[in-house]
C-alpha cells in the first residue's frame, strides 16, 4: 500500500497541519492494528467498516475508515519535515500478516531523536 | 465525479448546494455572449445582469432604492468596506459587537482595536442572542457604531435587530447588520428595519454562486469609499463618482456571479421566503427532536429560527464525528469553530461542534438519514473507544 498523493490540506485550529492522502488501495483494518507498534490506536469498529485513529504524540495522528482509499493525517507542524518520510514508510512497509518491524523501529528511533532535539533541545 | 457515492449535503450555512437549475442556466447564458456592461461596450444584445440582480435583491429585501444595493465579492468584503468606510471618519470612537458574531465582523474590529483606532466592547449573549437592553446599556457617549449578526451561523438564532436599531438610533449610533445567514432564509424588510446597512452574501440562502455579495446602504454619504477606479461613467472626472452604486462599485463586475444571484433571488421569490422558512423550521425541529433522544448528544440550540443544528457527541471529537459522517454515511456537515470563536468559547469551551445546516433542497428523507446516522455514531461512541 502506497500514498499516491495529497488531495487536501489545511492548517488546523490546534496548530497542526492536516493532509488528506489518497492511497493506492483501500486501507485494511489490519493496518491500524499494525500501527499499534508505533503509537496508540483507538477504534470504533462498528461504524462503517471501522473507524480508527492513530496517535503518535509529537509526530502525527492518522484517522481513517477501514476500506477507504484516503486517510487524514495531522502533523505537528514544527517537525513535519522530519516525520513525513516515516509516514510514507509506514504505508509502504505494511503487509497483510506479519511484518518485519526491525528496520522501521530503527528508523523510528533515529527520527524520534531528531524530533525530540528539535522540539525540546539536546539532552 | 461519476464514481463518487451520492452525498447528503448539510453544510448549507457555509454554501448552499445544490443550486436551482435556473441558476446554473443563468451562469451558462451569461457566459455564452460577450459582456454587455453599461458604459463598457457598444454592444447591447445581452441581458443587463447587474441591474437584474440589483432589482431582484431590492425586491426580496423590500429595499426602497435599488441603486443603494451595492455588489461586492462576499459578506466579508462588504463588512470590511462598511466598517472601515464608516470608521475612516470616526477615529477613536467606541464600537459595539457581540460574542455571537463571525470572524468577518470580529477580525476587522479587533484589528482596528489593536491599531488603537477604536475602543471595542464585545457583548455576551444569552439564549442565542444579545438583548436590546444590554446593547443600550453598553452605549457610551463616544459610541458611534454597532456591528452584529442578524442570525447566528452556529446556533441559528435570530437577533432582535429591529429593537436594537431603534435604541441605537435614539443614541445616534450607526447600525450595521450582517445578514449573511438570514437573507433568503427569513423575511427581511429593509423598508421597516431601522438598520443603516444590511450585508448579504450570494452563495448561501440567496442560492447564488460564490464570489458575490453586497450590502444595502440607507445613506451613501455615511460610508467613505475605500476603492477607487473605473466605473464606465463620468470618465472625464479623475475622482470617484458620488452617485450610487458607482460610489462603491468599481472595476468590472462578476457578471456570471450576478446572473446567478439574480436567478437565485428570483427562484426564492417564486417560492416565497415564508414557505422556505416554514419548511426549514419543520425539518430542523425534527432533527433536533431526534438527536435529543440520545442521552450522549448535546444539542446547543433547541429552537433555532434558521435551519441550523449544532451538537456534540460526548466522548468524541466533533472533527471525528464529521469525518465518520462524511466517509461512512456520505453526509457532508461542518465541524470546528465555524469562524465564530467567541460563540464557541461560550457554549462549548472553545471545543467546537458539529453543525448540520439545511436548505430548501434538503429532503425529509435526507433529514431522516442524517438523524439515524448521527444517532448510530452516538450509540457506538457510548461503548467508548477501544483498541482494534
Amino acid at each position: 500500500m502506497r500514498i499516491l498523493r495529497s488531495v487536501r490540506h489545511k492548517s488546523c485550529a490546534d496548530g497542526s497541519f492536516m493532509k488528506e492522502f489518497l492511497l493506492s488501495e483501500p486501507v485494511p483494518a489490519g493496518f491500524f492494528a499494525y500501527l499499534e507498534n508505533f503509537g496508540e490506536v483507538e477504534a470504533l469498529p462498528n461504524l462503517g467498516e471501522g473507524f480508527y485513529r492513530f496517535e503518535k504524540p509529537d509526530w502525527f495522528s492518522i484517522k481513517g475508515l477501514a476500506g477507504d482509499t484516503t486517510v487524514e493525517v495531522r502533523f505537528k507542524k514544527e517537525v513535519m519535515h522530519l516525520t513525513v518520510d516515516f509516514l510514507y514508510l509506514l504505508f509502504t512497509s505494511y503487509r497483510e500478516g506479519s511484518v518485519d518491524l526491525s528496520v522501521l523501529k530503527q528508523r523510528e528511533q533515529a527520527v524520534g531523536k531528531r524530533v525530540r532535539e528539535h522540539l525540546y533541545g539536546r539532552d | 465525479m461519476a464514481d463518487n457515492p451520492p452525498i447528503i449535503y448539510l453544510n448549507n450555512a457555509a454554501t448552499t448546494w445544490p443550486k436551482p437549475p435556473e441558476v446554473l442556466k443563468a451562469v451558462g447564458q451569461s457566459l455564452s455572449l460577450p459582456v454587455f456592461g453599461s458604459g463598457r461596450t457598444t454592444g447591447s444584445q445581452g441581458e443587463d445582469y447587474i441591474t437584474l440582480a440589483r432589482e431582484a435583491l431590492a425586491g426580496l429585501l423590500a429595499a426602497d432604492t435599488p441603486e443603494h444595493v451595492v455588489f461586492t465579492q462576499n459578506a466579508t468584503d462588504s463588512l470590511n468596506i462598511l466598517i472601515q468606510g464608516f470608521l475612516a471618519r470616526e477615529a477613536g470612537c467606541h464600537v459595539i459587537t457581540t460574542e455571537l458574531d463571525h470572524n468577518s465582523v470580529l477580525r476587522p474590529l479587533h484589528e482596528l482595536e489593536r491599531q488603537g483606532s477604536i475602543r471595542l466592547t464585545v457583548l455576551p449573549f444569552e439564549n442565542g442572542s444579545v438583548s436590546p437592553d444590554a446593547v443600550e446599556a453598553a452605549v457610551t457617549p463616544d459610541t458611534r457604531l454597532m456591528v452584529t449578526a442578524h442570525g447566528s451561523n452556529v446556533l441559528g438564532s435570530v437577533q432582535d435587530v429591529a429593537r436594537m436599531g431603534e435604541l441605537l438610533h435614539e443614541h445616534g449610533v450607526y447600525f450595521i447588520v450582517d445578514g449573511a445567514q438570514t437573507a433568503g432564509h427569513i423575511p427581511v424588510d429593509l423598508g421597516k428595519l431601522p438598520v443603516d446597512a444590511y450585508v448579504f452574501t450570494g452563495h448561501k440562502g440567496l442560492l447564488g454562486i460564490p464570489g458575490t455579495g453586497g450590502f444595502y446602504l440607507q445613506d451613501p454619504e455615511s460610508i467613505a469609499p475605500l476603492r477607487y477606479g473605473g466605473t464606465g461613467t463620468d470618465s472625464f472626472s479623475l475622482f470617484q463618482p458620488r452617485e450610487m452604486p458607482e460610489r462603491f462599485e468599481t472595476g468590472t463586475h462578476n457578471y456570471p456571479g450576478l446572473a446567478a444571484l439574480a436567478a437565485g433571488v428570483n427562484y426564492i421569490a417564486s417560492i416565497g421566503v415564508e414557505a422556505i422558512a416554514e419548511k426549514a423550521e419543520r425539518q430542523t425541529a425534527f432533527l433536533i427532536r431526534e438527536l435529543k433522544e440520545e442521552p450522549n448528544i448535546t444539542v446547543y440550540n433547541e429552537s433555532p429560527a434558521l435551519p441550523i443544528v449544532s451538537f456534540n457527541i460526548q466522548g468524541m471529537e466533533n472533527d471525528d464525528v464529521g469525518f465518520i459522517l462524511a466517509r461512512a454515511y456520505g453526509i457532508v456537515a461542518r465541524t470546528g469553530l465555524h469562524c465564530a470563536p467567541l460563540m464557541h468559547r461560550a457554549i462549548d469551551g472553545g471545543r467546537g461542534s458539529v453543525r448540520l445546516s439545511l436548505s430548501w433542497f434538503t429532503t425529509d428523507g435526507e433529514c431522516r438519514t442524517a438523524a439515524k446516522a448521527v444517532k448510530e455514531i452516538a450509540q457506538n461512541a457510548n461503548s467508548s473507544f477501544g483498541s482494534p
